[in-house]
C-alpha cells in the first residue's frame, strides 16, 4: 500500500499539503511536551529534566516498531522509505555544533517556533539568528563545501552497516532505549535532590 | 512544588495511546487474509521448470488422442467463444484465458489431477497459451502441457498429424538465421543485392514456418 | 517508578521481540497470481520489431533492450545497446538492478518470443512493472527490418510506407555504423539503486 506517493497512489503535489498536517501535528506535540520551554530542554544537560530524551526515544521506538509490523503487514514498504546519506565527520561536527547552540540557547530550531508561537521573546531572536546562522552559512559554504560532502557512505541503514536484519536493530534499539529511560530516571532522581527548584516571583 | 511535566505525574494518556498503538497492530496481524491461489514454485523453481524444456505436447501426439489410444488428455482451448466457435481441435473444451482461475475450474483441474489426467492447453500459437501454462504450473499443477504449434499449425496439418513427426517448424527458440552472418554483413544489405545467397535459407524457411508464425 | 511504566516497557520488548515469532511471509511484492493471469491475457505487453527499431532510431532515452538468450548467442548477435541476461540468471541479484528502474521500459526479447515471455512472467511475478516482450523476437526483427520483404506493387499505401521505413532502418543497423554488442552493455553498467527514491530531505 506505502509509501502513498512513491507508490504513485496519491499525486506528487499532495507532498506540501501532508507536510503541512505533519508539520501542524509535530509542532503541537512538541509544544504539549513542554518543548517551547528552554528550561526542559536544557534540563538534558544538567541532568534534571530528560524529557527530550523519552520523547524521542519514544516516538522513534514507536516508529521503528510500527514500520516493522506495517511493512509485514504489507501496509507499506520499507525499500521504499527515502534514507538520508551518511557523512560521518560532518555530521559529527555538525551534531556537536548543534548541541552546543542547544545548550546555550535553549532551543532546538524546531522548539524555537513553538516558544514563537506562545510568544516567548527568546524563541524569536533565536529564529532570527537562527535565519542569520543560514544566511552566513550558504555564502561561506564554498569554503567549507568539500569537507560537507566527506566520506559519504551512501543511503545506508544501521541494519545494512552492520549486516544484521532491520527488525533485530528494532529489537536492540528497544532495550537500548528501554534501558536509557531507566538510566535517566535514576539521574534525575538524584540531581533532582540536590538542586532547589527555581521559583518565579 | 511539583515541576514535573503532566506526563511524569500521570502516565495514563501515555498507557492509552500505546495500547491503541497496539491494538491497530494485532488487529492488521489478525486480518491478514491469505491469498485464495498459492504459488507452489519459487521463482527460482519456476526457472528450472522453463529451461528443463519439458511438459510439451507435439502436434502428432494429437493422433493418439484422437484414435483414442491415449484417453487420459483433457484439451482445452484457452482461446474466447468466438474464435473456439470458429474453428477448434475435436474434443477439446473451450476455457478462455480469463476464467481459467476462476474457482470452478481450479477446482475441476485439480480433480482430474487427482484422477491422473493431463490437461493440455493451446491458444492459436504457443505464445498465446505460453503465460496461461507458466501459471498453472507455479501454482502446482504439474500435469498441465502445452501444445506446441497451436491452434494455427493444427488447421494447417489437421489431414496429415502424423507427417509432422518429421516437421520442426512449430519449434521455436532456436535462430532461423545465421547471426554471425547478419552481424558482419555491412556492405550487402537487402536480399535483392545477392538473392543466391540468401535464397536457399530464407525461402525454404519461410513456406515452412509460415503458418506456425502467424503475424511476428 | 510509576506500575504503568514497568507495563509500557514490557510491551514494547513484546512488540519488537514477537516479530521474530511471526510466520514468514511470501515475498508481498510478488504479484497474486489471479492478477498475473490477467496481466498474461492482455496482448499490450508485445510490442513489435518496428515500434523497437523505431525508437532505437530515434534514441528513446527510456527503452532498455535486455536479450533473455544464453551469452554465447549474445556475442554472437544481438540488438544495439542490448543487456545480456540470460533467463537462468534472471534472478541473480547483480541483475535485479536493472529492472524496476523508474521510466525505463524494459523490452525482453530472445530467437523467437517464446524465451522471452517466460522471462517476461517470472519478471512480472516478482512484481517489477514497465515490461515488455518483442513480439517474434530476433527471427522477426531480422526478416522485417534488417532483410524486409517488398510488398506487392498492389499493396496498400500502409504497407508501402512501412517496407519504406523498413529499408531505412535496415540501413540504419546494418549500415557502415554498425555497433557490436561486445563493446558496450557486455560489462554491467551499474545502475543506480532505485530502492531510495530522493524526497524532499527534513530534519528537526
Amino acid at each position: 500500500m506505502g509509501p502513498l506517493i512513491p507508490q504513485g497512489l496519491i499525486a506528487g503535489g499532495w507532498d506540501f499539503v501532508i507536510a503541512l498536517l505533519l508539520g501542524i501535528a509535530f509542532g503541537f506535540i512538541l509544544e504539549a511536551s513542554g518543548f517551547s520551554s528552554s528550561r526542559n530542554i536544557a534540563g538534558v544537560f544538567y541532568g534534571y529534566n530528560f524529557v527530550v530524551l523519552r520523547v524521542f526515544f519514544t516516538a522513534v521506538l514507536v516508529c521503528m516498531v510500527g514500520l516493522m509490523y506495517f511493512h509485514y503487514m504489507g501496509w507499506i514498504d520499507y525499500n521504499l522509505i527515502y534514507v538520508l546519506p551518511t557523512f560521518p565527520q560532518p555530521m559529527i561536527l555538525g551534531a556537536v555544533i548543534m548541541g552546543f547552540g542547544f545548550i546555550s540557547a535553549g532551543f532546538c530550531p524546531g522548539t524555537s517556533y513553538t516558544a514563537m508561537a506562545i510568544g516567548k521573546i527568546d524563541g524569536f531572536v533565536f529564529t532570527a539568528g537562527l535565519f542569520l546562522g543560514i544566511f552566513i552559512f550558504s555564502e561561506a559554504f564554498p569554503l567549507f563545501e568539500d569537507f560537507y560532502y566527506k566520506g559519504n557512505m551512501g543511503n545506508i541503514t544501521i541494519g545494512e552497516f552492520l549486516g544484521i536484519s532491520n527488525q533485530l536493530v528494532t529489537f536492540i534499539f528497544v532495550i537500548v532505549a528501554l534501558v536509557a529511560f531507566y538510566v535517566t530516571w535514576l539521574i534525575e532522581k538524584r540531581v533532582r535532590k540536590t538542586i532547589t527548584p527555581f521559583k518565579f516571583e | 512544588m511539583d515541576k514535573r511535566h503532566v506526563h511524569e505525574t500521570n502516565p495514563k494518556r501515555t498507557f492509552v495511546t500505546v495500547i491503541i498503538f497496539v491494538v491497530v497492530i494485532v488487529v492488521g496481524l489478525l486480518t491478514i487474509r491469505s491469498p485464495k491461489l498459492k504459488y507452489e514454485l519459487s521463482p527460482s523453481q519456476t526457472v528450472e521448470l522453463v529451461t528443463s524444456e519439458e511438459h510439451v505436447m507435439y502436434p502428432y501426439e494429437l493422433e493418439d488422442i484422437f484414435s483414442g489410444a491415449i484417453d487420459t488428455v483433457i484439451l482445452i482451448d484457452i482461446r474466447n467463444k468466438f474464435e473456439f466457435g470458429r474453428g477448434h481441435i475435436d474434443g477439446a473444451e473451450n476455457i478462455s484465458a480469463i476464467t481459467l482461475l476462476s474457482q470452478d475450474n481450479i477446482k475441476r483441474l485439480k480433480q482430474s489431477m487427482d484422477n491422473g489426467m493431463t490437461i493440455v492447453i493451446y491458444g492459436n500459437n504457443q505464445l498465446e497459451a505460453n503465460g496461461p501454462w507458466m501459471v498453472f504450473r507455479q501454482l502446482g499443477f504439474d500435469n498441465v502441457k502445452v501444445l506446441l504449434g497451436g491452434y494455427n499449425f493444427y488447421k494447417e496439418w489437421k489431414d496429415m498429424l502424423g507427417d509432422t513427426y518429421y516437421e520442426d517448424s512449430y519449434l521455436l527458440g532456436a535462430p532461423r538465421y545465421d547471426y554471425a552472418e547478419v552481424a558482419s554483413s555491412t556492405a550487402i544489405v537487402q536480399g535483392e543485392d545477392d538473392p543466391e545467397s540468401k535464397k536457399p535459407v530464407t525461402v525454404k524457411r519461410k513456406k515452412k514456418s509460415s503458418v506456425a508464425e502467424g503475424g511476428c | 517508578m510509576n506500575k504503568n511504566y514497568i507495563i509500557l516497557a514490557i510491551l514494547f520488548i513484546i512488540l519488537a521481540g514477537g516479530y521474530f515469532l511471526l510466520p514468514e511471509r511470501e515475498n508481498i511484492k510478488q504479484m497474486k497470481p489471479e492478477d498475473l493471469m490477467r496481466d498474461i491475457v492482455q496482448t499490450s505487453r508485445y510490442v513489435t520489431t518496428d515500434q523497437v527499431a523505431e525508437m532505437i532510431i530515434e534514441g528513446d532515452p527510456t527503452l532498455e533492450l535486455i536479450d533473455v538468450r544464453n551469452e554465447y548467442d549474445y556475442f554472437e548477435y544481438s540488438l544495439p545497446n542490448a543487456i545480456n541476461i540470460p533467463m537462468d540468471s534472471i534472478l541473480v541479484e547483480e541483475y535485479q538492478d536493472y529492472l524496476g528502474i523508474e521510466d525505463m521500459n524494459v523490452v525482453f526479447f530472445s530467437n523467437d518470443d517464446i524465451l522471452a515471455d517466460q522471462v517476461w512472467v517470472i519478471a512480472k511475478r516478482m512484481g517489477y512493472g514497465s515490461l515488455y516482450v518483442m513480439e517474434g523476437g530476433l527471427n522477426c526483427w531480422i526478416s522485417t527490418i534488417i532483410k524486409p520483404e517488398a510488398p506487392q506493387e498492389t499493396a496498400s499505401k500502409e504497407a508501402i510506407e512501412l517496407y519504406d521505413f523498413r529499408m531505412g532502418a535496415s540501413m540504419y543497423f546494418t549500415g557502415s555504423d554498425i555497433s557490436t554488442p561486445s563493446e558496450e552493455g557486455a560489462k554491467p553498467v551499474t545502475v543506480k539503486r532505485k530502492k531510495k527514491g530522493s524526497v524532499a530531505e527534513g530534519g528537526c
